[in-house]
């Protein structure tokens, strides 16, 4: 057992520390209150980041979204007058949707979408909150979601406003259990309507079934749901950039939009929300960040303030540790060994508060639970750090202290 | 004849007291040859404890030599003087100045911590001294478990775990009864006869007769000297 020089100065800061347990954890509070801060928020980002890219995928990566509001608000919209100038927007058209098919040639999928949610019934069975959507025939090509069994409804369909609809798995599994369902009618705000099929599974994104939804014809939907409602036009094409500033022109003509005016309808795209929604994140991280410092600055200035009345307290101890030949930079390193294992105390703590409240977080927002462990390296290093910012000031006061005074000091 | 371990030529130490410098020493001079056992002995502030302060190197001069081990130390380092301390004085304080949270073991090995000495031997040393003056029994007490006398004791042990050339005692009995003041001096008597050079700074006659040689100290300078008779 080979005790060296630097564990036994360990050895004497963990003694003097325990020998002060409730004003050490008094003292540390700053800096736990700060690295909590900052583990759990950062651990909560990642978490809703990697939730936030699963949705973003399931909408699509390449599908362009023309409607009437924006995802991502913000930018020249807020400046006064903006939300009443988006109110005053012009419903999105089937009209339009068939100029977009029959002009934008950069354009491979094209289908109008409207949704409308409500609860439905078989006999005795119900499940609420059901999106009925109101689509084309291209939508499974658009979304990537094909059928599982049976088959989506064509043109013919759509044309005819057929009465028959295609089905999610959760609305299957309710309402029709251990049922053949295919050939079976459902109910829609009082049309009968024959399923043709069922759609493949897609889970859960952001806590949500994508699964509970009924697909059904778009003239289907207006005469169950009625005409003024202002639809989506989702568009997949081979070069994305390209049908964006196609289609831009192209509804700017229909709509007699003039030269001067921005666009009175928004193309959304997933890359756009995935822009805005980092934007977001990044200011969170900011803010969180201003608060964890602050957190850590005041726990710093905590600890030196400790110290110093440590140092007081023990001029004594600094006067004997001298005459028997301590030198100024030995006191120092075992004074600045102190400040820093007690911020490093808080820093532990901090991490462990920190991944509790991440677990309670997720847990309540159905968050994975993943902790980068480049977060954990953080916070040791900011409390660390903060020890020993902190912690010089009061051990130079320790180190340079005249060892006759300091075993005068009574 | 044995050779001077310490001389002092013309030592001055001034403390500022507001405008006036206030002189705690005035021009000392002192020889003390290697292995004698001197008394210094004075008044309160007579500027005794502030010359053994100067001798142990806690303090430096103002003005004059000092020489220790042929070696001018009265111009070096704050380093050097802590070496110096670390290696070749012990010190013995009328208050007994242990760390409170410690062990008796534990005080007795801290001079060695600094010296750098390994853990193993730095043990084994702390117990054959507490040994020697009579501890044996006591290693792992804490101070404030200990009686008057039995701190000292530690005290001395600690004072010689990096086995010093000079011991300093600053009234050692000065907080005894007298009982276990004889039981310290006896253990003086002891490293004198081990060949210690021993200073002993006390305002006690019974304590001084222990020595071979008195110093008597006024005002900050020398006032006298006297040999004492061998006992």
């Amino acid at each position: 057992m080979v005790r060296g020089f630097l564990q036994e100065i360990l050895v004497s800061a963990i003694t003097s520390i325990k020998a002060n347990k409730l004003r050490s954890i008094l003292t540390t509070l700053g800096i736990i209150i700060g690295v909590t801060t900052v583990i759990a928020v950062v651990s909560t980002i990642q978490g809703i980041n990697k939730k936030v890219s699963l949705t973003f995928s399931s909408l699509g990566a390449d599908v362009i979204y023309i409607q009437k509001f924006p995802w991502v608000m913000g930018g020249p919209q807020t400046r006064p007058g903006g939300w009443r100038r988006y109110w005053q927007r012009k419903d999105i058209t089937l009209g339009e949707y068939n100029y977009l098919k029959k002009h934008a040639s950069s354009i491979e999928f094209i289908t109008p979408s409207v949704s409308y949610r409500t609860t439905l019934k078989n006999k005795d069975k119900t499940i609420e909150d059901v999106e009925i959507v109101g689509t084309g025939s291209e939508l499974p090509k658009i979304n990537q979601q094909d059928v599982e069994f049976g088959r989506f409804f064509t043109d013919d369909d759509v044309i005819f406003r057929r009465a028959v609809c295609v089905i999610g798995k959760d609305v299957e599994k309710n309402l029709f259990p251990n049922e053949e369902v295919l050939g079976k009618t459902l109910t829609i705000n009082g049309l009968r309507c024959l399923i043709i099929g069922v759609l493949e599974e897609k889970g859960n994104v952001m806590g949500r079934s994508m699964d509970n939804v009924v697909v059904i014809p778009y003239t289907t939907f207006q005469k169950i749901f009625g005409y003024n409602r202002s639809f989506s036009i989702l568009i997949l094409s081979k070069d994305k950039d390209n049908a964006i500033e196609e289609v831009r022109f192209l509804l700017r003509n229909y709509r007699h939009v003039k030269e001067k005016d921005e666009d009175d309808f928004a193309i959304n795209t997933s890359d756009a929300l995935l822009k805005g929604w980092n934007e977001l994140t990044r200011t969170i991280f900011l803010v969180m960040i201003g608060i964890a410092s602050v957190a850590l600055i005041v726990g710093g200035i905590g600890i030196m303030n400790i110290m110093l009345v440590s140092v007081t307290e023990r001029t004594r101890e600094i006067g004997i540790r001298k005459a028997i030949g301590a030198k100024n930079n030995e006191i120092l390193l075992q004074f600045l060994t102190e400040a820093t294992i007690i911020s490093v105390i808080g820093g532990i703590i901090g991490i462990i508060v920190g991944i509790l409240v991440f677990l309670l977080v997720s847990v309540i927002a159905h968050l994975p639970f993943t902790i980068p462990f480049w977060v954990i390296i953080l916070g040791f290093l900011f409390s660390s750090i903060v020890g020993i910012f902190f912690g010089f000031y009061p051990a130079k006061v320790a180190s340079e202290l005249n060892p006759v005074e300091a075993l005068r000091y009574e | 004849m044995n050779k001077n371990i310490i001389i002092l030529r013309n030592i001055k130490k001034f403390y500022e007291m507001g405008e006036t410098p206030y002189p705690a020493l005035r021009g000392v001079n002192l020889d003390v040859k290697k292995g004698e056992f001197l008394c210094i002995m004075g008044p309160s502030g007579s500027g005794k404890s502030t010359l053994l302060h100067i001798l142990g190197c806690l303090d430096k001069p103002t003005e004059g030599e000092y020489i220790l081990e042929n070696e001018n130390v009265s111009e070096i380092s704050e380093d050097k003087l802590a070496e110096i301390r670390r290696n070749k004085i012990g010190f013995v304080f009328q208050n007994f100045y242990l760390l409170p949270r410690a062990t008796s073991e534990y005080n007795v090995t801290l001079p060695m911590i600094y010296a750098r000495v390994p853990l193993k031997e730095r043990i084994l040393r702390a117990r054959e001294l507490l040994k020697s003056v009579g501890l044996g029994e006591r290693l792992h007490y804490f101070p404030n478990k200990l009686s008057g006398g039995e701190r000292q004791r530690v005290a001395i042990a600690r004072a010689l775990a990096n086995n010093p050339e000079i011991i300093l005692a600053d009234e050692p009995t000065g907080n005894l009864d007298s009982k276990s003041g004889e039981e310290i001096m006896e253990i003086f008597m002891k490293l004198h006869k081990q060949g210690k050079t021993i200073i002993l700074v006390t305002h006690e006659r019974d304590i001084a007769a222990y020595s071979e040689r008195i110093v008597h100290i006024k005002d900050g300078l020398i006032d006298f000297e006297e040999k004492v008779k061998k006992r």
